[in-house]
């Protein structure tokens, strides 16, 4: 088949979207598919800018290229289903946040002023007309799944994207406690960096890149965790392998997250999570003294789970092992399978 | 977002009115909403966004209108046709020159001409027997960034008239559940059939009465309510007849009881002028089987919850067997009380409809300048490239946009 699959690109960034557009993009050409990755770089502000996003995606023309069709459109996350295709699929990493959940919350963009109010509901249009005319809708995770349905009464069925192959490495005993992903505030990263605050004893590795790392810096600076905290910026897959192998458990808890690949990427290194209560696409697998702990998003709550993990390695190594089992029943047969027999 | 509200409000006597005392507590939860004090065509300070309610009455809307043509805003048509409001507006005030401009608009020359014979009393006034054919709408529509209305059917009559604005489908509000108490027993008499609000020629009473004689004929303990005043050339009073109990000038309470003492609530209308009826949704409140014409909003009723009866010459025979089947088959009845009921609580549900009017002001309060903003980027772009405004591909931009949304 002639697939392509479309994601949004923030430019000079690489988050979940982006490894999984480039996962399936690969996947599909391992079993022999013609496969074009699709990428418009993304911009979502200031005001209405998302929905000339959006527009520029409709006004792509992909039903053929030198008179061959495209066969399948596989798209991922907003704005790039509004694309036009009669075979579009939807594996839904999740829609505009900012103008659902998000909205009117600590991490929302619109003002309540008439246009930012027309925005949002702009945006709910573009998705009920473009998510609607889809063959299928998947979903990354239940929390994605049942956003959907809940603002726009569609149904899609969940389908995990598998964790991306690192060179994943044997556990070894850990030194700290590591935060993998994009920094921004709704990541939440300083809660472990205030949890580090509380407890003397906790020591931290901050992977990852973004627009709050300034702000994560100085809060560790007010903190005065300088020596405990190291932030790792940006790491090659090989470096994030190792870190992984190092740590005591790694702590995911962004606010209301969509899925979170990071979860799995632990996991598949035989180590525990750390997460909170109202981390969503997390708390779908990480599961409360199985294959982690689940706590209060407050710093208290987090030095304390992890303050025990670090005193308990022999539960920590155990959970670790049996979220392994979780992350390797995710597959790409499956998911690969599914898409294309939709 | 801050609503400048204009509505008739209770204790004015008007269906907008009560309509507007139901509304606002469930919108006023949802949204900052500032009602504008009578009379005041100024909107409230610091509003953001206006909202009008409209209907035929010059009395109670005329006011409304004045204040819409000093700020545009989102319009709330509960009546399609407005010549009555427009003839009050000029007519009533001494502007002759504004009611030929209206009808001029409408029905160009000859419009203008028939707005001349109305103004120099040389022909019937026109609001009289033909307003349907000049529903002088304009005159409300050229402020209107959008359009809220209560029926497919008008929505559809916007369309004819040439309206191109966005319009908006929100349906009536039904009152919650209400606790009655002293709700009349008409002992030995069943079944009780009734009909409320101000009984005109347009409420088909006299096909009513008819259909009502036909069925006393098998039901002879049959009891006809007509509940509300009289319009002067009715002539009410010697029209009916035995098994009929007169009812004026109800109160609110005094109306509930009475609608629930009903079997059977009957609500006819033709023509119509697009309206609604809040009789008919106090009876899906309580509950209660329609009889309705199968006209405009009426005909949008659910077959659930309404039996619709064709305006044409057997009107008041068909009625007849729609009142007999209803009064024989408890059943029915209690299929479409509970349809009712459910109705009332779902597409008619208060927050439902607070929730749809927050979506519309949000959508069209600031959607022209959303709808601007992107056109710009593209139009911008598109010239950029050398694309000018002729070109078929702008129209293929348009296209796509109207497909994500980004059209009206």
């Amino acid at each position: 088949m002639r697939i392509a699959v479309c994601a949004p690109q923030v430019l000079f960034e690489r988050g979940g979207t982006e490894i999984l557009a480039e996962s399936l993009a690969e996947q599909l050409r391992r079993r022999e598919h013609e496969v074009e990755e699709i990428r418009l770089p993304f911009k979502w502000y200031p005001g209405a800018a998302a929905l000339r996003e959006a527009l520029q995606w409709r006004l792509l023309d992909l039903d053929q290229t030198h008179s061959n069709p495209v066969d399948l459109v596989i798209a991922t996350k907003f704005p790039s289903y509004a694309i036009r295709h009669p075979n579009k699929v939807v594996w839904l990493v999740h829609q505009f946040r900012q103008a659902y959940e998000l909205d009117r919350a600590e991490f929302g963009q619109f003002g309540e002023d008439p246009f930012d109010r027309a925005t949002v509901r702009a945006v709910h249009r573009v998705d009920q007309r473009t998510l609607a005319e889809a063959r299928r809708l998947f979903a990354i995770s239940r929390n994605v799944a049942d956003r959907l349905e809940s603002s726009t009464g569609l149904h899609a069925d969940v389908l995990p994207p598998p964790p991306q192959q690192l060179a994943y490495r044997p556990p070894q005993d850990g030194e700290y406690f590591l935060s993998v992903g994009r920094l921004d505030r709704a990541k939440r990263v300083g809660l472990l960096l205030e949890a580090a605050a509380l407890d003397k004893g906790l020591e931290l590795v901050v992977a990852g890149e973004g627009p709050d790392r300034e702000r994560l810096e100085r809060l560790s600076t007010e903190h005065g965790l300088d020596g405990r905290v190291t932030f790792a910026g940006r790491v090659s897959d090989e470096e994030l392998a190792d870190l992984y192998a190092r740590c005591i458990a790694v702590f995911y808890a962004p606010f209301d997250e969509d899925f979170g690949l990071v979860p799995y990427e632990a996991f598949l290194s035989e180590k525990p999570v750390v997460t909170t209560r109202d981390a969503g696409g997390p708390l779908e697998v990480v599961v409360d003294r199985q294959n982690g702990l689940v706590c209060e998003p407050a710093p208290a709550g987090v030095a304390e789970a992890c303050a025990w993990l670090a005193a308990h390695p022999d539960e920590a190594r155990a959970w670790g092992r049996s979220g392994k089992l979780v992350a390797e029943r995710i597959t790409w047969d499956t998911v690969v399978d599914r898409l294309l027999a939709a | 977002m801050k609503v400048a509200y204009f509505s008739p409000l209770p204790p004015e006597r008007s269906g907008i009115a009560d309509y507007s005392a139901l509304l606002l507590p469930a919108l006023s939860e949802r949204i900052d909403v500032k009602v504008a004090k009578r009379a005041k065509t100024k909107p409230p300070r610091g509003t953001d966004v206006a909202l009008y309610h409209v209907g035929n009455n010059p009395e109670a809307h005329a006011w409304i209108v004045d204040a819409l043509r000093r700020r545009p805003g989102l319009v709330v048509l509960h009546d399609f046709v407005l010549h009555h409001l427009v003839a009050g507006m000029t007519l009533g005030r001494g502007d002759v020159g504004g009611y030929l401009e209206a009808m001029q608009r409408d029905a160009g020359v000859v419009g203008r001409l028939l707005a001349h014979g109305v103004a120099d009393q040389l022909l019937p006034p026109i609001w009289e027997e033909r307003a349907a054919d000049f529903p002088l709408t304009s005159v409300v529509l050229d402020g209107a960034d959008g359009v809220i209305c209560h029926s497919r059917y008008v929505e559809g009559k916007l369309r004819e008239y040439g309206y191109a604005g966005p319009v908006r489908v929100v349906p009536m509000p039904a009152w919650p559940s209400v606790e009655l108490d002293d709700v009349p027993q008409h002992e030995g008499r069943s079944p009780v059939i009734g009909c409320f609000g101000y009984l005109n020629r347009a409420k088909r009473i006299p096909e009513l009465l008819e259909a009502f004689e036909r069925l006393r004929a098998r039901f002879p303990d049959a009891l006809l309510v007509l509940g509300g005043s009289t319009a002067p050339d009715l002539k009410l009073d010697e029209a009916v007849q035995e098994g009929v109990l007169r009812l004026e000038h109800l109160d609110e309470p005094t109306l509930w009881r009475n609608l629930a003492a009903c079997d059977v609530v009957v609500s006819l209308r033709s023509p119509t002028m697009g309206e609604t009826s809040g009789m008919v949704v106090r009876a899906l409140s309580l509950g209660k089987p329609l009889a309705v014409s199968n006209v405009g909003w009426f005909s949008e009723l659910p077959e659930s919850v309404a039996i619709k009866v064709p305006v044409d010459e057997w009107e008041a025979v068909t009625l007849a067997g729609v009142l007999e089947q209803l009064a024989s088959d408890d059943a029915l009845r209690q299929r479409m009380g509970d349809a009712a009921r459910v109705a009332a609580r779902t597409e008619h549900d208060i927050g439902h409809v607070a929730n749809l009017y927050v979506k519309a002001l949000e959508e069209i309060g600031g959607g022209s300048n959303v709808r601007n903003a992107v056109v710009k980027d593209v139009a911008r772009a598109a010239h950029d490239v050398g694309i000018d405004q002729n070109d078929p591909e702008l129209s293929e931009i348009a296209a796509r946009a109207r497909e994500v949304g980004l059209g009206n």
